[in-house]
Order: C-alpha cells, then sequence, then structure tokens
C-alpha cells in the first residue's frame, strides 16, 4: 500500500515571508501547520532587504521585536534616492522614519521560527494532487521522495513558482522573466549616501538598476529581460557609476542572480491557485515598486493564511474567502504602478509627490521626460494598454477586476 | 557618507520597536502557547474532580470573539461552576504556568478574550441572581449572567440596572473589567461604576471580597482592569426603578454641530439618555431620551431651541436640496433614503413598545438597530477623549473611515465620571477627562465584502494612531490594542501597573497578552 505520509491541516510551500506569516495566522488559531523549505535552513536570498514601514509594522506586530542578528549594518534605510540620466536626484525619506536593512538569510528564518510552524527544510515540493476533501503532496528529501496530505496547500514558493506550474502547468511559460543580479564591491570611495537605497531611471543601464551599501561593502546591481548579460550589464553600471558620480570600488565579489516574475503586479494578472491550493507572495505575482517585495509578501501571505483558517472554521470555499480578501492587498501593490494613483494619489510609502514639490517646475518637467523615456524600455512587454485600462477600472469601480486573476 | 560615520547608536534605534516615528509598535499578535506543561496541569486539576474539556469541536467555538478577526484555540475549555474551583484552576495555572483566559460574553473585538492556547474559562455557567435588595436597592449576581438575563429578573420587580452595554450577550464580570457604556452613561457613568462589591479570585487562586471599605486596593484594580487581576465571580451592583423611555430624533447634517450640542446636554444633564448615531456623515442623529415626563417637558422649553438638528422634514428638505445640487452622488443619496426606511421601524419596533414608549432599550437596540451595521466580524475601533478634543478626534476619525469604506457609521456618547478613582488609571477614561469623559466608535458596515484582517487592521491602527497623537484613551468598546498601551499612558504608568500585575500573578498566567 502507498504511504500516504504526514497528515497535516496546512502545509506551506516555503519558508520566506509570505510563508511565515501564512504560517503564523494558521497557526495562531490552532491549526497544524508544516512548512516546507527546499534549502537548508537559514538559507540565503538575494535581495536588497529594505523594508517598507508597512512591512516593518507588521514584522513587530507579529513576531515581536527584530533582534539585531537579522540586520546588515547599516541597520537601517532612510529612504530612496531615484538618479536621472542628466544626474538630477530626487531623494525621498520613508513614511514614519528609517526602516530595518534586513538579513534575509536570518530574518526569514527567525519569522518562520516565530510562527511557531514546523519547519522542515532541505524538503522540496515536487507535486501534488488536490482530491477536493485534502491535497496529497509529494517532496524530495535527500533523494528520497516524502509524501504529506494536508486539507490545504500554499504555495509561499517565490519566483521557483513549483506549486503555480503545479496547478497551471503551462502558466511559467506565458511570463516575460527578468534576471536580477548583484555583486558585491570593497568600497575606494563611495559618495552614495549609505543611509539610502538608490536606484537609477537610465534606459542604457538596465530595467532595474541599483546600488547600495551593505557590511561595508557596496552592492551594485541590475535587472534586465532574461537572455541579456548579467556580466557585462553589471560591468557598464560600475563604469556608469565611477564616471559619473565619483564611485570607486574594488573587484567584483559573490555575483547573485535570480530570475523574477516581475510584471503581474502592473497588470492586474495574479495567480491565487485552485481549489484547496492557495498561492500567495511574489508567486502569486506581488511585487511592488522599487522591489518592495516583502511587505506584499507579508501581507498576502498572511491573508492566505486568513483565507484558510476562515474556510477551516466555516467550510466556506477557501478560493472565494481569498480572492475577496485579498482584494484589498491587490488594489494596495498594483496602484504603486497604476499612473493615475501615482499622479492623483498616495500610494507609495515614501512621499515622491513631496519631493517632486521640491524642485522647480522646469526640473520637474525634465524629470517626468525622463521617466517616460525610461518606461519605454518596457514597451516591448506590451504592458502600457492594459496598465491603462487596468488604471481606469480602478478609477471607476474602485478595484481591479478579479476576472483577470488566475 | 559611509557606515563608519553613523554611530552605533544611530543604527540600532532605527529598526527598535519604535522607531516607527511616533508610533512605537509591540507585538500585539501573541505567540501561541506552546503547550508544553498542560498534561501535568488538566492531571492535578481532574484528580480534584475538575472538569476540563479538550475535544477540539468544543475548543474551537471558542476560537474568535465578536471581533471575529484574531482567531485562537485552548488547549481546553473548563466551565467556571464556584469560586472554590476557579480558585484550584488558577493555583494549579501558577503553578504549571498555563495560561487562563477569561471569557464572559466574549463580546471583544481585539481578541481580549480569546484564548491563544491554554485554559479557557467560560463564565457563563456562573448565571445566577443570588439575591436582590428592594431596600438598599442593589442586587448580588453571579458574574457570568448577561446582563439582559439580570434585567429580566429585576424587572419582574419593577426594578432595573443602572447601565450596561447595549447587546444581550455581555456578561456582567467581563462588563465591569471593561467599563460599560449605555446611553445613559453621561447621567449614571460607566457600567463599572456601579458595583458596590465583588467577589474576586485572584491569580494566585485566593477568594476575595472587596469594595470600597474592604480590600480597595484590588476593588480598584479589577474595575475596568481588563481581567488582569483577578476574576470576578460575583458582583453587588446598585439598582434603580424600571422606567420605559420615550426617545426622540434630531437629526443633523454636519458632524460638529451634532457634537457640540450632544456636549451641551451632557454638561446640562438635560436628558436621562443621549448620543449620536450616524450614517457616513451625512446624516447624523442625535437621540434623546427620557424616564419621566417631566424631564421630557423640562428638555423641550429649556433646551430644544438651542439644538441646531432638525426634525425629519426639515432634514429631509434640507438633504433634498444638497443632493440636488450634487446629482452625481445620487448612490449616496439612496443609500441615506434605504437606510431611513429600514432604520425608522427598527427605532420603534411595534412589538416593544407600549404607549409608545420602548420598554426594553437593550433588545431594540441590540435586536433591530445593530443588525443593520454588526456582522460576522465587528470592526469598532474608538476613542475616548476629554471634551476639548472630542470633535477634532471625531472629524479625523471621520476621515480615516472615509479613506477605507464606502459605508460606515460613527456611535457617540458621553461618559459621567465619578470623581478621580484609582479604577480610571489606564483604563478607557482619558486622564485630561474632568467631570465627563466622551467616546466615540468608528464602525465600517462591511456588508458582504469579505476584507481582510490585515485591511481592518491598518483601519484601526490609523484610527489608535490618532489616538496615540491627540493623547486620548480608548472607549475599549472595541477594546484597547496591547501594542498602543505604552504610547498612549507612557511608560511610567505602564510600569507601575505591570509591576502590581507582576506582584499579583507571579507567572503572568491570567488573561495574558491583553494589556502587558
Ligand atoms: C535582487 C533582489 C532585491 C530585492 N530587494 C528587495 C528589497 O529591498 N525590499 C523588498 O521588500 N523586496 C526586495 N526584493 C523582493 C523580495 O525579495 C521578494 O519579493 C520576496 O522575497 C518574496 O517573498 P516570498 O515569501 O513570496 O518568496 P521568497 O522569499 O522567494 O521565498 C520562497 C521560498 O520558497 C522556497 N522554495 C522555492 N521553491 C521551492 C520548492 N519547490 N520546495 C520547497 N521550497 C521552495 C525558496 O527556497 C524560498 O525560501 C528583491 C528581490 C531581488 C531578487
Ligand atoms: C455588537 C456589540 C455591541 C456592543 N455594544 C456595546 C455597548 O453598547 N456598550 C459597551 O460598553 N460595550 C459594547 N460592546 C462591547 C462589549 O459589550 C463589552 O466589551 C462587554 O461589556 C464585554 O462583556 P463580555 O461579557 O462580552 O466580556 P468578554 O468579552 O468576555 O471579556 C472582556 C474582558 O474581560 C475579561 N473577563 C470576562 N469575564 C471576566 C470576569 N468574570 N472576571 C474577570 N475578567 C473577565 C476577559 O478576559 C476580557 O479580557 C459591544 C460589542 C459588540 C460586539
Amino acid at each position: 500500500m502507498r504511504d500516504e505520509g504526514r497528515k497535516v491541516d496546512a502545509l506551506i510551500v516555503g519558508t520566506g515571508p509570505a510563508a511565515a506569516a501564512c504560517a503564523k495566522r494558521l497557526t495562531d488559531a490552532g491549526y497544524e501547520t508544516v512548512a516546507l523549505e527546499r534549502k537548508e535552513l537559514p538559507r540565503r536570498k538575494p535581495c536588497s532587504g529594505i523594508l517598507s514601514p508597512r512591512g516593518h509594522r507588521f514584522l513587530i506586530e507579529n513576531f515581536g521585536p527584530l533582534p539585531k542578528e537579522i540586520l546588515h549594518s547599516p541597520s537601517s534605510a532612510c529612504g530612496v534616492k531615484f538618479h536621472f540620466p542628466s544626474m538630477r536626484t530626487v531623494s525621498m525619506e520613508f513614511d514614519g522614519g528609517p526602516t530595518p536593512h534586513l538579513n534575509r538569510k536570518f530574518a526569514d528564518h527567525w519569522a518562520m521560527k516565530q510562527s511557531g510552524a514546523e519547519i522542515h527544510d532541505r524538503t522540496e515540493f515536487i507535486g501534488l494532487e488536490d482530491k477536493g476533501t485534502h491535497v496529497e503532496v509529494s517532496t524530495r528529501k535527500e533523494e528520497r521522495i516524502v509524501r504529506y496530505r494536508a486539507r490545504f496547500v500554499i504555495g509561499a514558493d517565490g519566483p521557483g513558482l513549483a506549486v503555480a506550474r503545479a496547478v497551471y502547468p503551462d502558466y511559467a511559460a506565458r511570463l516575460p522573466w527578468f534576471v536580477v543580479g548583484q555583486k558585491f564591491h570593497r568600497i575606494i570611495d563611495c559618495p552614495l549616501d549609505d543611509k539610502y537605497f538608490h536606484f537609477w531611471f537610465h534606459p542604457e543601464l538596465g530595467h532595474y538598476t541599483w546600488s547600495h551599501a551593505r557590511d561595508g561593502r557596496q552592492i551594485v546591481g541590475v535587472g534586465f529581460l532574461k537572455g541579456g548579460n548579467f556580466d557585462n550589464r553589471h560591468k557598464r553600471v560600475v563604469e556608469y557609476l565611477e564616471r559619473k558620480h565619483h564611485v570607486r570600488l574594488g573587484p567584483a565579489e559573490e555575483p547573485e542572480a535570480v530570475t523574477a516574475n516581475f510584471g503581474p503586479s502592473l497588470i492586474n494578472r495574479y495567480i491565487f491557485g485552485r481549489g484547496n491550493v492557495l498561492i500567495t507572495g511574489q508567486a502569486a505575482g506581488f511585487f511592488n515598486m522599487i522591489a518592495e517585495g516583502m511587505s506584499c509578501a507579508l501581507h498576502s501571505g498572511a491573508i492566505a493564511g486568513e483565507a484558510a483558517v476562515e474556510a477551516f472554521r466555516s467550510s466556506k470555499d477557501a478560493q472565494r474567502t481569498y480572492r475577496g480578501m485579498i482584494a484589498s492587498e491587490v488594489r494596495r501593490c498594483s496602484d504603486q504602478w497604476n499612473p493615475l494613483q501615482i499622479a492623483f494619489g498616495r500610494p507609495h510609502e515614501a512621499d515622491f509627490r513631496g519631493a517632486m514639490k521640491k524642485l522647480t517646475p522646469g526640473e520637474r518637467l525634465g524629470i517626468l521626460r525622463e521617466m517616460f523615456s525610461f518606461i519605454r524600455l518596457y514597451s516591448p512587454l506590451n504592458w502600457g494598454r492594459q496598465i491603462l485600462w487596468q488604471s481606469l477600472r480602478r478609477l471607476l469601480t474602485g478595484r481591479y477586476p478579479a476576472t483577470r486573476w488566475l | 557618507m559611509t557606515t563608519a560615520n553613523i554611530s552605533s547608536t544611530d543604527i540600532l534605534d532605527h529598526v527598535a520597536p519604535d522607531s516607527l516615528k511616533g508610533i512605537p509598535r509591540r507585538q500585539t499578535n501573541p505567540a501561541r502557547w506552546n503547550g508544553g506543561s498542560w498534561g501535568a496541569f488538566t492531571d492535578a486539576l481532574r484528580s480534584q474532580n475538575i472538569e476540563i474539556c479538550e475535544k477540539k469541536q468544543t475548543c474551537r467555538v471558542y476560537a474568535v470573539d465578536s471581533g471575529g478577526l484574531a482567531s485562537g484555540l485552548p488547549h481546553g475549555v473548563a466551565l467556571a461552576r464556584s469560586a472554590e474551583q476557579i480558585s484550584a484552576i488558577l493555583k494549579q495555572a501558577q503553578l504549571h504556568r498555563v495560561p487562563v483566559t477569561v471569557k464572559g460574553g466574549g463580546l471583544t473585538t481585539e481578541g481580549e478574550s480569546v484564548a491563544f492556547g491554554g485554559l479557557q474559562l467560560d463564565m457563563r455557567a456562573m448565571n445566577r441572581v443570588l439575591s436582590v435588595d428592594a431596600k438598599n436597592m442593589t442586587v448580588r449576581a453571579q458574574a457570568g449572567i448577561y446582563w439582559h438575563t439580570l434585567g429580566e429578573v429585576l424587572r419582574r420587580d419593577g426594578l432595573d440596572y443602572l447601565s450596561a452595554p447595549l447587546n444581550m450577550t455581555s456578561s456582567v464580570g467581563g462588563t465591569l473589567s471593561v467599563g460599560g457604556i449605555d446611553i445613559n452613561s453621561p447621567r449614571l457613568g460607566c457600567s463599572a461604576d456601579q458595583a458596590v462589591s465583588l467577589q474576586v479570585v485572584t491569580p494566585t487562586g485566593e477568594i476575595k471580597e472587596c469594595s470600597e471599605s474592604e480590600n480597595p486596593e484590588l476593588f480598584e484594580r479589577v474595575l475596568l482592569g481588563y481581567g488582569q487581576f483577578g476574576v470576578i465571580t460575583e458582583a453587588s451592583m446598585r439598582i434603580r426603578k424600571f422606567t420605559p423611555l420615550t426617545m426622540h430624533y434630531f437629526y443633523y447634517g454636519s458632524l460638529r454641530e451634532a457634537m457640540e450640542d450632544l456636549q451641551l446636554l451632557v454638561r446640562g444633564d438635560a436628558a436621562d439618555y443621549c448620543g449620536i448615531l450616524t450614517v457616513l456623515d451625512k446624516a447624523v442623529n442625535l437621540l434623546v431620551a427620557f424616564d419621566s415626563d417631566e424631564r421630557e417637558r423640562a428638555f423641550f422649553s429649556g433646551w430644544r431651541g438651542r439644538l441646531r438638528g432638525h426634525g425629519q422634514l426639515g432634514f429631509a428638505l434640507r438633504m433634498t436640496w444638497h443632493y440636488a445640487l450634487r446629482p452625481w452622488r445620487i448612490g449616496e443619496a439612496l443609500y441615506l433614503l434605504g437606510r431611513k426606511r429600514a432604520l425608522e421601524p427598527a427605532f420603534k419596533p411595534e412589538h416593544h413598545l407600549e404607549k409608545n414608549k420602548i420598554v426594553d432599550r437593550t433588545v431594540v437596540f441590540s435586536n433591530s438597530v445593530w443588525k443593520f451595521w454588526g456582522g460576522k466580524r465587528m470592526v469598532i475601533p474608538d476613542l475616548a477623549t476629554s471634551a476639548e478634543k472630542f470633535v477634532e478626534a471625531i472629524e479625523r476619525g471621520n476621515a480615516v473611515c472615509r479613506k477605507y469604506f464606502p459605508r460606515y457609521t460613527l456611535y457617540c456618547v458621553g461618559i459621567k465620571l465619578s470623581g478621580r478613582r484609582e479604577r480610571y488609571e489606564l483604563s478607557c477614561i482619558p486622564p485630561d477627562a474632568e467631570g465627563f469623559a466622551y467616546g466615540c466608535e468608528f464602525e465600517p458596515i462591511l456588508g458582504g465584502e469579505d476584507y481582510s484582517r490585515e485591511y481592518l487592521q491598518a483601519f484601526k491602527n490609523e484610527i489608535y494612531d490618532i489616538g496615540v497623537e491627540m493623547k486620548t484613551s480608548y472607549y475599549r468598546f472595541g477594546g484597547m490594542m496591547k501594542g498602543y498601551i505604552r504610547r498612549v499612558f507612557g511608560d511610567e504608568l505602564v510600569e507601575k501597573h505591570l509591576a502590581m500585575k507582576r506582584a499579583a500573578d507571579p507567572a503572568m498566567i491570567l488573561n495574558p497578552d491583553v494589556i502587558f
């Protein structure tokens, strides 16, 4: 007879922020919860580690005060500086003051442990079968197949999308994929203010170009559509920083590059799962502006947990409940990319409009023009019309249509 | 600039729990108790013939409070039977460090009566009226009794309690522990102030009687004490003669005017009952009611002329004009009209009227009125302020409601203070209130929408943040968020109470994580 495996109330795939938040809601409510992680914990995670004020609040309220072991140095960031090809700069402080600079390797593990859920690391999710009353899950642990049986499975496995692929096999292939990579440099001289995260709106550097200080070194990172060459792109950014900002750095060390499913939140194309399988965090498509992904991962993860708890308690359909509850997070996240919200609302937790107001009208116009020419870099993806249409729907109905979600 | 230039304290301060400028945070969602010593605890209790139910189905009944947001699960449930039984439970809980969470009606909204592991002590089995003293006008009852049941018993003899929450299922013990507000609170104070003496089981299991003359410190700690300093098992309370009441409504288009008029009436003791209920900030209803025809007449001769509120017709004309000039707001106008149609009969249910007087305001409010804004989830953050800060606090809270929800209501009342009492410290009574405090509850109408807890919590936080900024308190209608207590009351006061709590409850097992 086939081994049915460990029976649990909920099985979470992943141990990132979305998983920790989801686990917290489930264990608080007394549901037996296991979280799977394919790597050995604590695991490394390429990330700038800059947390938004909302994410900071969530961590403290749910997991307690942050121990200093989970922080890099400088231990906080004041805000973000945008740089433009004309060498104009817009500097924005985070609402409510500086926020922590998380060391993801330890921060994720800390939050996960604080959640109280049982953690099974070195256990890779490989497939599932939704039986209606429960889900059967297969995993690989040290070359062995280990099975679980859970009432609900929550896919919080980030850009790996293993759970999403198991539910919608052709989903991942339909997404445009980006490569996001960073390298660390010894600092010889760096005039960039190390209290800020620096971002370049420069179409020639890449789709996503950034730099910031960490543990005495400088990170230089670049994101671009899959297919480009990371080393060349990165070298180009380092040279640019030297030429234009007089940043002198030692040789590049510890290159890290990952692929990212950046895009669904811009065009309201989220994926939330099917039946007893809920998908959340970055896997569902949540990604805020300025790579601010942890806060929406935390919040969406918590909502997935809450929906599962609600479904346990009321035997209401988990998908329906989840999709109802997640609408506020969708608004929150997609608003950050919505030009109407950016122009007339206040979707970010750093005051962009306030920072712009400090400039002369001429400078403002110049910056808008530079932003526009940067956005054109994304035109091959054909997102422009979709973003505009979604923005209008949001304006007229107050929400983003759920019909576009998978 | 490089890292070397930042001093290390500078670096660390930014991520301290209070690093969000002006708004320190604490862990508000406690970790579930791990159940370590549960077995030894239950064995010890069973050997004393104390029944603990550990069935999952039973424990799940206690998963949420009326707020419906914070879900927990006790390891087991005990139905309260007697002070002696509770004493035995608390003694073992101290010994084995098992958290005990007391639940009366469970009408809290921030999860205060929800057990995140440990034992849930359900007080509702202690629900008898023990004696009624019509001569001295007092009643003695077990603390798990619902006010409504107490009222039914008292009314048989033409008597009534002084003030109690306007719902059917709040218990005497739970209410004395949090405050309790009725629409007669501007005259008769908060419900806790009607207590004359209490039987309390302390966190270490001693059974004590307390009052203003006997164990007065315990009395002052337990009243409005959020269950931190003991389990109330019996309460003696003042009572009064039962009277049906006549209710009148005045309508305002301006929140500010209505609030100012409410304060005028409260200060002048112009009505026996008064409060404000709104539909959005558009239809603001000031309600006044009277126990006697004399008081009603005195109101109409002395006070009515000074109020800026309209009668129904006047208000209807005003609103017609308002929306005629704003035709794009037709949806809102229709909503208000719909509400009016539904609410009017609710406030005057035929079967609860006798000669046009409301026989039982609690039944009318809970059965007929609250149902229009209540639901499976009650989101009712609130602010309690001094008279001076009241209007500003409400206007700011109203702006937050508008930002988050298309439909909401505000419910405001005054609360008469009975002098300066120790029990008011660290309570819903704001420290700067003199004579009267005022409270406002901000209540979104959630309808069929599935809002996430995260969204609702963000809304509540924004309301509570106003309290922090304006240095008000919280009415505790919706409960006090633990994360706000230090900020609002300051470290010194919280430390003082924490020291008292530690002395009274060495293992910190009774209602943990609610305040400290
Ligand atoms: C270079 C870079 C910089 C960034 N900077 C920031 C920043 O400054 N601020 C910010 O807020 N966000 C930032 N982000 C985004 C942020 O890292 C993500 O949005 C966030 O980590 C998403 O959280 P998650 O919990 O959804 O997924 P993840 O954090 O990706 O966690 C998923 C987990 O699932 C595990 N997993 C995957 N597949 C399987 C499987 N099959 N079986 C078992 N386990 C599996 C993974 O190992 C991982 O531990 C950055 C991202 C990148 C790439
Ligand atoms: C729909 C609704 C309407 C409401 N209307 C009003 C209103 O009109 N006026 C008003 O003031 N409030 C109102 N409230 C709030 C609620 O009525 C009060 O919080 C209520 O008085 C609490 O009583 P309870 O028995 O439900 O207490 P619980 O919620 O059970 O407990 C309250 C707190 O006291 C503790 N506790 C309970 N029993 C005891 C005891 N015997 N000894 C020691 N500690 C104990 C609990 O652990 C908890 O911390 C309303 C709430 C809802 C949901």
